[in-house]
């Protein structure tokens, strides 16, 4: 790796060739603000904010638009630098709103952050703002199906539009108008329409760009609880952070708020898709199973207790395989983990003594997307294809998932159109629909074709409905499992929420069902599921390292924020909080800073 | 010494802008020489003349050319620089309008040079009567062979397009110049790289003022040495001024840079209007600073100008009189700047529509002495704050007034209306004691 030497605030720094100052900056700990400037995408130098003096140089220089070089001095601190820095930031605020309080981004916002600790402690403006659409409320306007925009808000960055640029492959946002009318627009109003357009609320520095699934929701303080997971929605596997909302035990209502990318050099890069971010509803929806049900005569499904069900099922399912072994089959959807599909494996060896009863399905939808796009969402609905493949039960061998990877469910459907399965246990733990087409199994039931259904998932469906023995298990962000993603790459879901009422965790079902079949499991884990696994695909490139893959924690409060934001985290633990003996009891310069917070100013 | 115009010799000829008038006066003898030359002997010689850029910078145009990458394996580019749209500038208008073919030959000749087959000439929104006259001009160059494929037998392609702007004073910048050619928005562009190594369309491009490249040619047909001789040392060559305010003549004169401002505003332009003293100069264009009566003897040369604390910029003199209201000045040029800036960058984006309103509510009485060192803390915040030159340019108004007429600020703010009798009141039927 070629490597430049430089100097940045008297501190010797070395940092890969090519890397510019502000990037070396924020790199060892040194604190330069930025707007304009993002990781993922070019480089404007519009903002302004990230000036630096550069020696030799005459003017002040942007450290995002400058590459380093060897031997350069920069100062970040010397009173030219401060001065210039906090006129900068009187500028970007002589026309912003200020409404923090009503703002989504308060409390979370580098507008607010930066500006309290590198900005002047009262602005000089004097004359009325400026207002595009109108005062207040009337300043938010739609922006696409996904977002709303407020323009006063808005600083100009161009983030957005450099987004839509950049990553998404078609720039439907730009700057209209010039000078003090710029405003961020769309083409005749139309607002944004791309299936990435989530990520937009995450570049946007300020509170201008907000989704219209999180806004007035929530504010950061809100939500105590951060869970760093991955998303199972498609075969992509996009690490995410999954932010729970805290509330009293007796409030209606979801606990899981919002959904944000993490950054993953390999799999999401900085973004993830808006099916991912949106479409978590039915998690904690009405439509969710809560308990196992059972049909009765004449009274439709019954809930029924799982000790009642377990003994039952495990008579039925064992009759059946008894009487007539080629009459059960299993259909597992890709959205299953290592965990559950090695489980059901074993299951079927157990009890029938053949892997062939056993297909995996998935939805298959492409995704309309411009060419250029550099995040592509892939058409493959489901996380866990390569890892079907690993155990034998998708055809193929571990490693990319192609574009025209479609499950074949045929023969199957075949066995049952024809009559000859006797028992059908689905297994369909993903959102409803992404096991692909079921309604043939709904037909062959009604039809009489099909004399037994048993249905393990986590929504009440069309499918879990026309079930005999419904169980209720855990969606992607109940338990800890793990997935291959369509690059074969090993990752897994934390447990961020618990699974709602009397449902399980797919792991335990599958053990409490085996023992009941008479099925030596002596799992107590899903850890020991997982040990089990490495130990039986050792030579497997898509499973190496599952007995020790490190899963994520929700992480409290004080962490989370302390993570995710020093600064502000500080401030409102010694200026904001309204309780003794926080405020006006403790001197905050003589609690030690979190490591990575930027000291205050004082404020005169 | 007399001296005897070479851009602007003829422009009152009924016929000057055609082909056939143009060759009966030496046309396209210039390109006949560079092409007869190698190219790098071009760059060579236009580096011995001293040729500086008109646009404003007067950087050297040779070592411009001399810049380009020509190791790229892009194609090169000259784009014309015809955004005349600095305040008091109308040269490059003449030069077009009634001297087109010169513009043409020194693209012809600067493409030669730095190996560029195409020129385009970027041509302010508002010159469209210009562009009509240009165009007619290429297409009488392309049927005599001047242009297009095997300029004059030689082998040497050339091509010249005329491409209009959309009316933005911004796009007069290089880079922003060359992103507006590209069809963006005309924004600058971080800088390195420079133009040269990465401009248009990603090429290697050099960008020169239409009366920069109106130079080559003379220099070809005169010699390095003739030219850098006619005037004085560093400033050699004819220079266009443009004059414009209180004098009786406005007009664009041509003259070698040896003259002074005196001689150009009293002796040619026929000094200030009658029963009128002159009050102040603006020697380069509405962005450079002010000089006063006392500085008539400066040269008007880049660097006599710029020894005199001021810029000979784009050389449009702007001559004012006693008349003019100096708070009106800033606040008439703030309103320009204010609605030219692109927008890009946050200090000249939010900063001149702040000064604009601070002198606005100074010029209509409402001040207070503490605005005045507002405008100079706003203003130095903006300076040396922006990406491109915008932001100097647009404070320098605000900050030269200021220095020179900072009683008239202050009596703005005691009496609560202007003092001076200025004309453009009576114009406008504005009392000038409310």
């Amino acid at each position: 790796m070629d490597t430049v030497s430089l100097t940045i605030d008297g501190r010797q720094i070395t940092v890969e060739k090519g890397k510019t100052v502000l990037q070396a900056a924020l790199e060892n700990g040194i604190h330069v603000p930025y707007y304009c400037y993002h990781p993922g995408i070019s480089i404007d130098g519009s903002c302004r904010v990230c000036i630096v003096k550069i020696e030799k140089m005459p003017k002040l220089q942007t450290s995002c638009s400058t590459v380093c070089a060897e031997g350069m001095v920069i100062e970040t601190r010397t009173p030219e630098v401060v001065a210039a820095r906090a006129g900068v930031f009187e500028f970007l605020l002589v026309n912003h709103p200020l409404d923090c309080p009503v703002c989504d981004k308060g409390g979370e916002c580098p507008l607010q952050d930066f500006s309290y600790t590198f900005g002047p402690d009262q602005s000089r403006m004097e004359f009325p703002r400026r207002v595009f659409d109108g005062e207040g409320v009337k300043g938010d306007v739609d922006f696409g199906p996904t977002l709303m925009l407020n323009r006063q808000r808005c600083i100009l960055c161009t983030r957005c539009v450099r987004f839509m640029r950049d990553i998404d492959g078609d720039a439907q946002i730009n700057i209209i108008d010039r000078g003090y009318g710029s405003e961020i627009a769309t083409f005749q109003e139309e607002g944004v329409h791309s299936l990435i357009s989530g990520n937009l609320m995450d570049v946007c520095p300020v509170g201008a760009i907000t989704t219209r699934d999180y806004r007035f929701k929530s504010r950061p303080w809100d939500n105590p609880i951060a869970a760093d997971t991955i998303c199972t929605q498609c075969s992509k596997g996009c690490n995410t952070t999954a932010w729970i909302k805290a509330k009293p035990e007796w409030a209606k209502g979801a606990q899981l708020i919002r959904f944000t990318p993490r950054f993953n050099h390999d799999v999401n890069g900085y973004w993830m898709c808006d099916i991912g971010r949106f479409e978590y509803h039915w998690i904690e929806g009405d439509n969710r199973l809560r308990q196992p049900l059972e049909r009765e005569a004449n009274l439709g499904q019954q809930p029924i207790s799982w000790q009642e069900l377990t003994s039952k099922l495990g008579d039925r399912l064992a009759a059946a395989g008894t009487s007539n072994p080629e009459g059960v089959r299993f259909l597992l959807s890709a959205h299953a983990s290592h965990e559950e599909l090695f489980l059901f494996r074993r299951l079927t060896e157990a009890l029938l003594g053949e892997p062939n009863a056993v297909s995996v399905s998935w939805r298959y939808q492409t995704k309309s997307q411009p060419a250029g796009s550099k995040f592509i969402v892939p058409p493959v609905d489901a996380p866990n294809v390569n890892g079907a493949r690993a155990m034998g039960l998708a055809p193929g061998k571990v490693g990319p998932v192609d574009n025209d990877a479609k499950a074949d469910v045929s023969a199957l459907r075949a066995a049952v159109d024809a009559g000859r399965v006797s028992a059908l246990y689905v297994f369909d733990p993903g959102p409803e629909g992404s096991l692909g087409d079921v309604q043939w199994i709904v037909d062959a039931r009604a039809s009489g074709r099909l004399p037994l259904l048993i249905v393990q998932g986590v929504v009440l469906s069309a499918l879990a409905r026309a079930a005999d023995f419904v169980l209720p298990g855990a969606s992607y962000v109940e338990k800890e499992a793990s997935y291959t993603n369509d690059q074969g790459t090993l990752q897994g879901a934390t447990r961020v929420i618990a699974p709602p009422g009397e449902a399980m965790e797919d792991w335990q079902i599958l053990v409490n069902l085996g023992v009941a079949l008479g099925v030596p499991f002596t799992y107590t884990s899903a850890a020991r599921v997982r040990a089990d696994i490495a130990e039986r695909y050792a030579n497997e490139p898509g499973l190496a390292g599952i007995a020790t893959l490190v899963f994520g924690r929700p992480v409290a409060a004080r962490n989370w924020l302390q993570a995710s934001n020093p600064s502000e985290r500080w401030k409102w633990d010694f200026m904001f909080q309204d309780m003794p003996p926080v405020k006006g009891h403790v001197d905050p310069s003589a609690v030690p800073m979190p490591i990575g917070a930027i000291p205050l100013k004082e404020v005169k | 010494m007399s001296f005897e115009p070479l851009l602007t010799k003829h422009v009152r000829e009924p016929n000057s802008f055609t082909l056939d008038f143009y060759l009966q006066h030496e046309g396209y003898d210039g390109l006949r020489k560079a092409l007869a030359m190698k190219p790098e002997e071009v760059i060579d010689l236009v580096k011995a003349s001293g040729l500086r850029g008109r646009g404003g910078a007067g950087f050297p145009t040779g070592m411009k050319w001399q810049f380009v990458d020509k190791k790229s394996p892009n194609p090169k580019y000259i784009a014309c620089n015809a955004d005349e749209s600095e305040p008091g500038t109308f040269k490059d208008h003449l030069l077009m309008e009634r001297n087109p073919h010169l513009l043409i030959e020194g693209c012809a000749i600067g493409c030669y040079a730095i190996g560029a087959k195409i020129a385009y000439i970027y041509i302010r929104g508002e010159f469209f009567h210009v562009q009509q006259v240009l165009e007619r001009a290429i297409d009488e160059a392309y049927a005599r062979g001047f242009l297009g494929k095997n300029v004059l037998g030689s082998g040497f392609d050339c091509d010249v397009y005329v491409h209009r702007g959309a009316g933005a004073y911004e796009a007069g910048e290089e880079t922003a110049l060359l992103e507006s050619l590209e069809g963006k928005r005309a924004q600058p562009r971080n800088k390195p790289p420079f133009p040269a190594v990465v401009g248009l369309y990603g090429c290697p491009t050099a960008v020169n003022n239409v009366e920069t490249l109106a130079n080559v040619p003379i220099i070809l047909m005169k010699g390095a040495e003739w030219y850098s001789k006619l005037g004085p040392e560093k400033n050699g060559g004819p220079k266009l001024f443009c004059i414009s305010g209180h004098v009786k003549r406005p007009g664009v004169y041509e003259a070698p840079m040896t003259v002074t401002l005196g001689e150009l505003i009293n002796e040619r332009a026929g000094g200030v209007r009658d029963g009128r003293t002159l009050k102040a100069v603006i020697p380069g264009g509405s962005s450079v600073p002010i000089l006063l009566p006392t500085q008539l003897d400066t040269q008007a040369s880049f660097d006599g100008v710029q020894k005199a604390g001021s810029l000979l910029g784009s050389a449009g003199i702007i001559v004012l009189d006693d008349t003019t209201c100096m708070v009106w000045l800033a606040e008439n040029l703030l309103h320009f700047y204010r609605h030219e800036s692109c927008g890009k960058c946050t200090p000249c984006r939010e900063g001149t529509d702040w000064l604009y309103k601070i002198l606005r509510k100074i010029e209509r009485g409402a001040g207070q002495m503490s605005d005045l060192d507002l405008l100079t803390s706003v203003a130095n915040n903006i300076a040396g704050k922006t990406l491109c030159a915008f932001g100097d340019a647009a404070v320098t108004p605000v900050l030269t007034t200021l220095k020179h007429f900072r009683h008239e600020y202050e009596a703005h703010i005691k009496e609560g209306h202007c003092t001076l009798p200025a004309d453009w009141r009576a114009r406008q039927g504005v009392a000038t004691h409310p």
